[in-house]
C-alpha cells in the first residue's frame, strides 16, 4: 500500500515562492484574490541584531485523521486510500465547515466569480465549472503519470521531497522515522503528513 | 518550532452564523417548551400555536442565513436527502439539517389540529382556504389528532437534537480551545431552553395575555432562573478552563474578559440582571409585568451576545 507524504526542510525554502506559481498554474487556482493552495509564510524571528528571515510553506497535511472530512456534511471532502484527501466540488455546497476545521488553513473558497474569472485568466484549459472550497490534492493527476507534485518539481533549493511512508526505502519514510521531520501540532490528534524539519537547532 | 506560533481568529464564519447558531437553538426549544407544555401541564391552543409558528418562523430565517451564504445553494440538495446520515454518519451539520427539518414536520403537525379548529386562521385570505379543505379536516382528525402525543415527542426529541447541535458543531473544529470542549453544547442547549423561556414568557405576557396562565408564567420564570444560574456555573468554569488552559484557550479567553460588550453586555445585561430580576419575582412577586418583560427582553438579547463572541473569539494557533 502507497501513503503519500511530503517532506519540508525549512533550512533549504528560500523563499522565491515558485511553489505557489507552480501550483496556481497546474491547479488554476484564484491567485487574482490572493488565494493559493500552498503558500509561504515570511517570517522575522529573533530581536536585535540576532534576527533571521523564515520561509515557511504550508499546505493541506493531508491529515490521517482529517477533521474537514468529519464535519464535511454532504462529503464532498473524501480520502483515497494514499492517503491524499480531496474534494469533490459536484457534491460541495461551501458552507465552508472544512475551513473552519482545518488546523492548518489549507481551505480556500472558490466563488462564482472566481468560476467566470478563472475562465478568462486560464483560457480554454481552465477546468472547474462551479464554486466550492478546494484545497490541494497532492497533484494526484501528476502522480498517476509517475510524476512529482508540481511545487515539488519546481523546488529550487529541494526545500521539498515527496514520498511513500509504506516504502522503508523512501527517504522521505526514513526521515519521518528518524523523527528528523516532524508533523504540525500533532497533539490535535490529526496525524498530519506533511512533515517539517526545522531550522532553529541548526542556526543555533 | 513552536515558538514561532502565531494567533488569529477566523473572518470565515462570522455574524450570520451566531444568528444561524442562536435562531436555531431558539425556535428549536421554544417548540420543545410549547410542546412539553401542552401534552404535560395545560392544554394550550394560544401558546401552541404561537410558539410553534413562531419557533419554525425562527428556524426558516436561521437556516436561510446559512443557505444564503453557501459557495453554491444548488448542493444543498445533497444535505437535504435524509440518506445523507448514512453516507457522512460524523458530520454534526448534517444531523443537525435533519433535526431542523423534521423538526419543522413534526412542529407543522402537531400544530395543524389547533390551526383547523382557530376561527380566526379559517378566516385569513390564503392560509383559510386551505384550512377548509377537506383533506386538511382528515389529516388533522385522522393522524395528527390520533397520535397527538407521538408526534409532540417527535418534535420533542428533533427539537431537543437541533439545540444540541449548535453546540456540537463548534465542537467538532479541533483547532480552536474555545470551541473544541464538552461545555460549550451543554452551555449552548441551556441558553437555548433559557432563551426559549424568555420567550415564551414574552409571548405570554404581551400577546396570549391569558388570566388562568399566572401558574405556566410562575413555572417559567422559576424554570429560567434555575437555567440562567446553570448558564452563570458553566461560565465560570469556562473561564477556569480557558485561564489556565493552552495558548489558544487563554487567548480566547483574553478576548473575551477584556471586552465590554461580553462582560456588560452578555454577563451583565443579559445575564446577572434578568437574574435577580427573574429571582426576585420569584421570591417576592412583582406586581406589574415589565420587570418579567425587561429580563426576557435582556435574556434574549444576552442570548446572541454569546453566540456573537464565541464565534469571534475563537482563537487558531498556527506555527508560522
Amino acid at each position: 500500500m502507497t501513503r503519500f507524504a511530503m517532506v519540508i526542510d525549512l533550512n533549504t525554502c528560500v523563499g522565491c515562492n515558485a511553489c505557489m506559481a507552480a501550483c496556481a498554474m497546474e491547479n488554476q487556482t484564484p491567485v487574482w484574490k490572493n488565494k493559493w493552495r500552498t503558500y509561504v509564510h515570511d517570517k522575522e524571528i529573533g530581536s536585535g541584531e540576532d534576527v533571521h528571515r523564515r520561509f515557511f510553506p504550508r499546505l493541506c497535511n493531508h491529515c490521517d485523521n482529517p477533521p474537514c472530512l468529519s464535519v464535511c456534511p454532504t462529503g464532498a471532502t473524501y480520502k483515497l486510500d494514499n492517503g491524499i484527501v480531496k474534494v469533490d466540488e459536484a457534491l460541495c455546497m461551501g458552507c465552508r465547515a472544512c475551513a473552519m476545521a482545518c488546523p492548518y488553513d489549507a481551505r480556500l473558497e472558490v466563488t462564482h466569480d472566481d468560476v467566470e474569472t478563472g475562465r478568462d485568466f486560464y483560457g480554454e484549459a481552465y477546468r472547474r465549472s462551479r464554486p466550492s472550497m478546494d484545497k490541494c490534492t497532492f497533484c494526484d493527476h501528476r502522480l498517476e503519470q509517475g510524476l512529482q507534485p508540481a511545487c515539488v518539481e519546481t523546488c529550487v533549493g529541494s526545500a521539498r521531497q515527496f514520498g511513500d511512508l509504506d516504502d522503508p526505502n523512501d527517504p522521505v519514510a526514513q526521515m519521518v522515522a528518524r523523527g528528523v521531520a516532524r508533523p504540525l501540532m500533532p497533539h490535535l490528534g490529526t496525524r498530519p503528513n506533511v512533515y517539517y524539519i526545522d531550522d532553529l537547532k541548526r542556526r543555533g | 518550532m513552536d515558538v514561532t506560533m502565531s494567533y488569529t481568529t477566523q473572518e470565515i464564519w462570522t455574524w450570520w452564523i451566531a444568528v444561524y447558531l442562536y435562531l436555531g437553538g431558539l425556535g428549536a426549544a421554544t417548540l420543545v417548551v410549547t410542546f412539553l407544555t401542552d401534552m404535560y401541564l395545560k392544554n394550550h391552543r394560544a401558546l401552541v400555536l404561537w410558539g410553534a409558528f413562531s419557533g419554525i418562523a425562527m428556524l426558516s430565517v436561521g437556516s436561510l442565513m446559512l443557505f444564503i451564504h453557501l459557495l453554491d445553494p444548488r448542493a444543498v440538495l445533497h444535505v437535504i436527502n435524509p440518506l445523507v446520515l448514512f453516507r457522512q454518519p460524523h458530520s454534526w451539520i448534517a444531523w443537525g439539517t435533519q433535526f431542523i427539518i423534521w423538526m419543522m414536520w413534526w412542529g407543522l403537525f402537531y400544530a395543524l389540529p389547533y390551526l383547523v379548529q382557530s376561527e380566526r386562521a379559517r378566516k385569513l385570505p390564503l392560509l383559510g382556504a386551505v384550512l377548509r379543505l377537506k383533506v386538511m379536516n382528515r389529516l388533522s382528525n385522522r393522524c395528527c389528532l390520533r397520535f397527538h402525543k407521538t408526534i409532540g415527542w417527535l418534535a420533542t426529541i428533533n427539537g431537543i437534537g437541533v439545540a444540541v447541535y449548535t453546540g456540537l458543531l463548534l465542537q467538532s473544529f479541533p483547532a480552536v480551545a474555545l470551541w473544541h470542549n464538552p461545555g460549550v453544547p451543554l452551555l449552548f442547549t441551556v441558553s437555548a431552553f433559557s432563551t426559549a423561556l424568555a420567550y415564551l414568557l414574552l409571548l405570554l405576557n404581551l400577546v396570549i395575555k391569558h388570566e388562568d396562565d399566572y401558574y405556566l408564567k410562575v413555572f417559567y420564570e422559576r424554570t429560567d432562573t434555575m437555567l440562567i444560574a446553570a448558564e452563570l456555573v458553566i461560565l465560570f468554569s469556562f473561564f477556569h478552563y480557558m485561564a489556565a488552559g493552552n495558548e489558544s484557550a487563554f487567548r480566547s479567553a483574553q478576548l473575551l474578559w477584556q471586552d465590554m460588550g461580553w462582560l456588560i453586555g452578555f454577563i451583565g445585561l443579559g445575564l446577572i440582571v434578568p437574574f435577580l430580576l427573574e429571582l426576585k419575582g420569584v421570591i417576592k412577586g412583582w406586581t406589574g409585568r415589565l420587570p418579567i418583560v425587561t429580563a426576557s427582553v435582556l435574556v434574549l438579547a444576552g442570548g446572541y451576545l454569546l453566540r456573537h463572541y464565541f464565534m469571534y473569539a475563537g482563537v487558531y494557533a498556527h506555527p508560522w
